[in-house]
């Protein structure tokens, strides 16, 4: 079994980003910045209903306009629209505004259906309108689970509380729109991908156009986030390549950040009835749950790391010995959901996490004793300790709504689990050093944004006493030898175990060749001199025993809420985090951050607002879809525990995952009244104070 | 957005010649090209006014100042002088969108903008302000919509320094038919108030030049509360001014956003407030009298507490205590 140096020069520290220069100066090309020999801009048109039939769809008016010169069909006619954005044809042409022009051109002849349903609540009813004909839009009996007896153990209760928390549907919004360039010739296709997995983009692109996928290469030099909607094809992939054919010329059909918020997916919703019992010690004795969720037309397709469903895990981290859970997923007429950064952990963070607290001030304890007393994980409870002490819980914490003035203040903590982050055994990769020193290393994943360039630098440079900026990393590109997608949080312990792999051969090998009994560090230069006139190449394969899955983690939040204004400002959120060996901190802590500033957004702002009267996404753009803003973001302080005898572990999800728990916890130990349902605005806020005139209906 | 010519005037007698009956103004462009690429106008011809001479001047004067209509909204903002005899315009400005717009950003664009509700804004629904049949966030989604309006359109104005200049009982002058007309904040909106079509007074061809604060108001203030700490709009803005003699406010006005058609003022608030001594109850009152005819809608109640709480807020900023 092989093992990780117990020294380490970089593995473990700090190293930039290996292509900082490269993202700063602007050299760095992302898939829209792809200017390929004589492209061509792509534009999708999308149905303007939320449901109808469509009956023709006539291209000629749009191919008569100047500048255009491929129009093709999303579906052969006559074919059904079931959500508001979704595709109906594209067309591609030399300038932006000659693809505009050519949209409005289309002539779509539709039968209008007025009967459609965006409300899940809604959905749900009997008389809804179906979104699927001949199939209800939420089943009539929920899948339901039961341990021991919940009927009997409730009444043994010292304190039951029951909440009713909900989560709303959370759209991807990576600064990277979906999108990509295709160049299809009569040799092959080729698309540079806005994706988290080049390898499932070019299976998916030559299943759908009948091709080898030999004769399909997928390259992701540089990519602006995913967030787990960007592994498919997809449908843009699929347009911009039948355009690409037609117009015999490379098309770039990146998504506009109104196409993202309909058709690219999103968050499920979720609307959690909860109902949870202790004893008199403050033992987890009963819980019983319902939960539904929307993932708009339903699991599709194209959801990629699986979290297409509605379903989350209930009661979360908790143990508790009697429990009832049905949980049911209802289809309305939106864009379908996708895996979306840690699927269904959020949402089930923010219920479970909250109706704890909710609890413990039934019983009358401090919330975190209620979480030590019973969260089995023996990391988180390490974890909850370490970063008491820290934040000083103990010192800030008073009792729900004790706090004093119009700006109250509040603490909240909540727990993150992630069963995934574990490596895959299909990572492969080589390393071509050459004579004169220099090496290449090349495996065929992508770096989404989180580093993975520096990863492979780091532990190249660690295997063989290099500097990582001596190291060339080449990924994203199928041509490579092939690799994961990156989703569940597998990228870092997938290519660390392949990398060592690669290098303690490739070492091995520059050793026997060269006779130079160590080429590390100071003999590299001489050894690889004697290697003649070839370089050496040298393959290798992610091997066990270097990396792990279960990453844990605890936050910490801070608040102050202006009872007033209903104004929440997050002060500070402490984080404690484990991801196995740490393989570079600098990476690792931005993937932190960017984890809480998203778990923050999902608190505070983020959600998908749909009107029930037109069908329409409200809200598709960052004046009404509200992100967090720098002046929004805390003081974010970040603990680490490195274990490097579990092996790497990734990090990706479980760092979003508590954030939203945490702060609404925090909210509740403000104000003394429970926002349920997230993002938690001002008007909820001034509604849970009692502030708020009831609604007359006039 | 639909093809346009485009050409620069020198002088506001060209550029009222060229803009016709179907060009716009341009200046800042903010809200004009998005509206352009969102095809909610069309103009055959676009006027550059940036090159007008005279009117990005911050001017001032013994009994009233004058601000051109090409001031910036940063200028404004980083006027060290404005600060000090108009703070509450500085923090009016100052909470206008993003560092980037506020550069570019004018005076007259942030008057004249349009309506920012979603379903105006939107492409595929159309809705009064789009001359269609109905307003869909009377029973829709109108959690950022009006609590007050004078027809059957719940759009809100949002312009910042609207609100601002109504409580400082400034003019905007307004070059109409050749002549030069001034209008109040009450009368520059007054149209949105009535028609659901109109987002303010201004018909086509009409060129805001410039706006005369009088500096009868030494004191004002300006506060407003949004979702987010910045780059937000607000749910709801207020703004105060008057001058504190031995004590006693006098000649007080207090104006409103995002709550109404127009800057929201109450006559009788104003008279109410005339004269007495500031302090939690007097505008508690006040903003009793402010708020008595709001009429909340399914999600916008919230706005009520909140304008209450701003209103109290912004005149005891008033007085200098908070």
């Amino acid at each position: 079994m092989p093992n990780w140096p117990a020294e380490t020069k970089y593995i473990s520290r700090s190293t930039a980003r290996v292509d900082a220069p490269e993202k700063v100066t602007g050299k760095a090309r992302y898939s829209s910045d792809i200017q390929a020999n004589g492209w061509l801009y792509g534009m999708i048109l999308r149905s303007k209903w939320p449901a109808a039939k469509i009956v023709s769809v006539n291209l000629d008016r749009a191919r008569q306009i100047s500048g255009i010169k491929a129009a093709v069909l999303a579906r052969e006619c006559p074919f059904n629209i079931r959500y508001y954005g979704e595709e109906i044809a594209a067309v591609a042409g030399s300038t932006k505004q000659s693809c505009l022009d050519a949209l409005r051109a289309i002539e779509v002849q539709a039968e209008v259906r007025h009967e459609f349903v965006v409300n899940e609540t809604e959905a749900r009813k009997a008389d809804s309108p179906p979104v699927w004909e001949n199939s209800p839009n939420a089943p009539a009996n929920p899948r339901a689970h039961e341990n021991g007896s919940v009927d009997t153990a409730f009444p043994e209760c010292a304190a039951v509380s029951e909440g009713f928390y909900s989560t709303p549907v959370q759209i991807h919004n990576p600064m990277e729109t979906a999108g990509n360039t295709v160049s299809w010739t009569d040799d092959g296709l080729t698309e540079w991908s806005s994706t988290q997995g080049i390898s499932s983009v070019r299976d998916g692109l030559a299943g759908a156009l009948k091709l080898e996928h030999s004769k399909v290469r997928v390259i992701t030099e540089y990519m602006g986030g995913g967030f787990g909607a960007k592994f498919g094809a997809g449908v843009e992939g699929v347009l911009a390549a039948k355009l690409s054919k037609e117009a015999k010329a490379p098309v770039r059909l990146m998504l506009t950040r109104f196409d993202q918020a309909l058709a690219v997916g999103n968050r499920p919703s979720s609307f959690q009835k909860i109902k949870i019992g202790a004893l008199a010690d403050g033992t987890l004795h009963a819980f019983e749950a319902e939960n539904y969720g929307t993932a708009g037309i339903g699991a599709g397709g194209d959801s990629g790391g699986g979290g297409g469903g509605a379903d989350i895990p209930m009661p979360y981290i908790y143990k508790v010995p009697n429990t009832r859970v049905k949980q049911s997923a209802v289809a309305v007429n939106a864009g379908a959901a996708r895996a979306f950064r840690a699927p269904g952990h959020p949402p089930a963070s923010f219920g479970m996490e909250s109706a704890m607290d909710d609890l413990a001030a039934k019983l009358g304890i401090d919330p975190l004793e209620l979480r030590l007393k019973n969260d089995p994980n023996e990391i988180r409870q390490r974890e909850y300790k370490l970063g008491a002490e820290k934040f000083g819980w103990k010192e800030k914490y008073h009792k729900p709504g004790s706090s004093k003035g119009v700006v109250k203040t509040g603490i909240g903590c909540a727990g993150a689990a992630w069963p995934a982050g574990g490596g895959s055994r299909d990572t492969h990769g080589d390393a071509q050093i050459n004579p004169d020193g220099s090496i290449e290393i090349r495996l065929g994943v992508q770096d989404i944004g989180t580093g993975t360039r520096t990863v492979i630098a780091v532990v190249a440079a660690e295997i063989l006493g290099l500097k990582p900026e001596q190291i060339t990393v080449r990924v994203g590109d199928t041509n490579f030898p092939p690799g994961p997608g990156s989703g569940g949080s597998t990228t870092c312990p997938s290519v660390s175990p392949t990398v060592f792999d690669i290098c303690t051969k490739a070492l091995q090998q520059l050793q026997t060749q060269s006779g130079i009994a160590d080429a590390r560090g100071a003999n590299w230069f001489a050894a690889c001199k004697k290697l003649g006139v070839n370089p050496l190449v040298v393959r290798g394969q992610w091997q066990q025993g270097l990396s792990a899955d279960h990453a844990c983690g605890v936050q910490f939040a801070e608040v102050e809420v202006d009872t007033e204004t209903g104004l929440v400002t997050v002060k500070k959120v402490l984080a404690v985090h484990d991801c196995g060996l740490i393989i570079n901190k600098i990476t690792l802590e931005s993937q932190i951050n960017g984890g809480i500033i998203m778990g923050m957004g999902y608190a505070l702002y983020e959600e998908r607002v749909m009107d029930d009267l037109s069908g329409v996404v409200l809200n598709p753009n960052f004046e009404t879809y509200k992100l967090p803003g720098i002046a929004d973001v805390p003081e974010i302080e970040i603990i680490l525990i490195n274990m490097p005898e579990r092996g790497v572990i990734g990090i990706g999800e479980p760092a979003t995952v508590p954030t939203a728990g945490a702060i609404a916890n925090a909210v509740f130990n403000a104000i003394g009244a429970r926002v349920g349902s997230l993002p938690i605005t001002p008007a909820k806020i001034l509604a849970a104070l009692g502030k708020v005139p009831p609604f007359v209906t006039a | 957005m639909k093809a346009f010519e485009y050409a620069t005037a020198h002088s506001t007698d060209s550029a009222r010649q060229l803009v016709a009956d179907k060009g716009a103004y341009l200046a800042g462009g903010n809200d004009l090209l998005g509206l352009l690429k969102d095809y909610l106008v069309s103009a055959n011809i676009l006027v550059n006014i940036k090159s007008l001479p005279g009117l990005d001047k911050i001017e001032p004067g013994k009994n009233s100042w004058t601000i051109g209509s090409l001031v910036t909204v940063a200028q404004i903002e980083d006027d060290a002088h404005i600060k000090k005899v108009f703070p509450g315009l500085h923090e009016a400005a100052s909470e206008v969108a993003s560092q980037q717009i506020r550069n570019v950003a004018t005076v007259g664009g942030n008057l004249a903008q349009h309506s920012r509700c979603w379903y105006f804004r939107h492409r595929d629904t159309v809705c009064l302000k789009k001359d269609g049949d109905l307003c869909y966030a009377r029973n829709g989604e109108n959690r950022y919509h009006s609590l007050f309006t004078g027809n059957s359109c719940i759009s809100p104005v949002v312009s910042s320094l609207a609100t601002i200049f109504a409580s400082f009982d400034a003019t905007a002058i307004v070059l109409r038919d050749g002549k030069e007309t001034r209008m109040n904040m009450a009368e520059l909106y007054h149209r949105a108030w009535e028609n659901p079509l109109a987002h303010n007074s201004l018909t086509n061809g009409d060129l805001i030049l410039r706006v005369e604060i009088p500096t009868s108001r030494p004191r004002s203030a300006y506060l407003q509360a949004s979702d987010k700490h910045m780059f937000d709009w607000a749910l709801v803005s207020c703004a105060a001014a008057a001058e504190v003699v031995d004590g006693k406010l006098k000649s007080p006005r207090v104006a409103l956003g995002s709550i109404s058609p127009v800057p929201h003022q109450v006559e009788a608030a104003n008279q109410f407030l005339d004269g007495k001594v500031l302090d939690e109850a007097t505008a508690t009152q006040a903003a009793d009298l402010i708020l008595k005819d709001a009429k909340p809608l399914e999600h916008n109640a919230y706005k009520v507490p909140l304008a209450h709480a701003l209103i109290r807020r912004t005149l005891l900023k008033l007085k200098g205590d908070a």
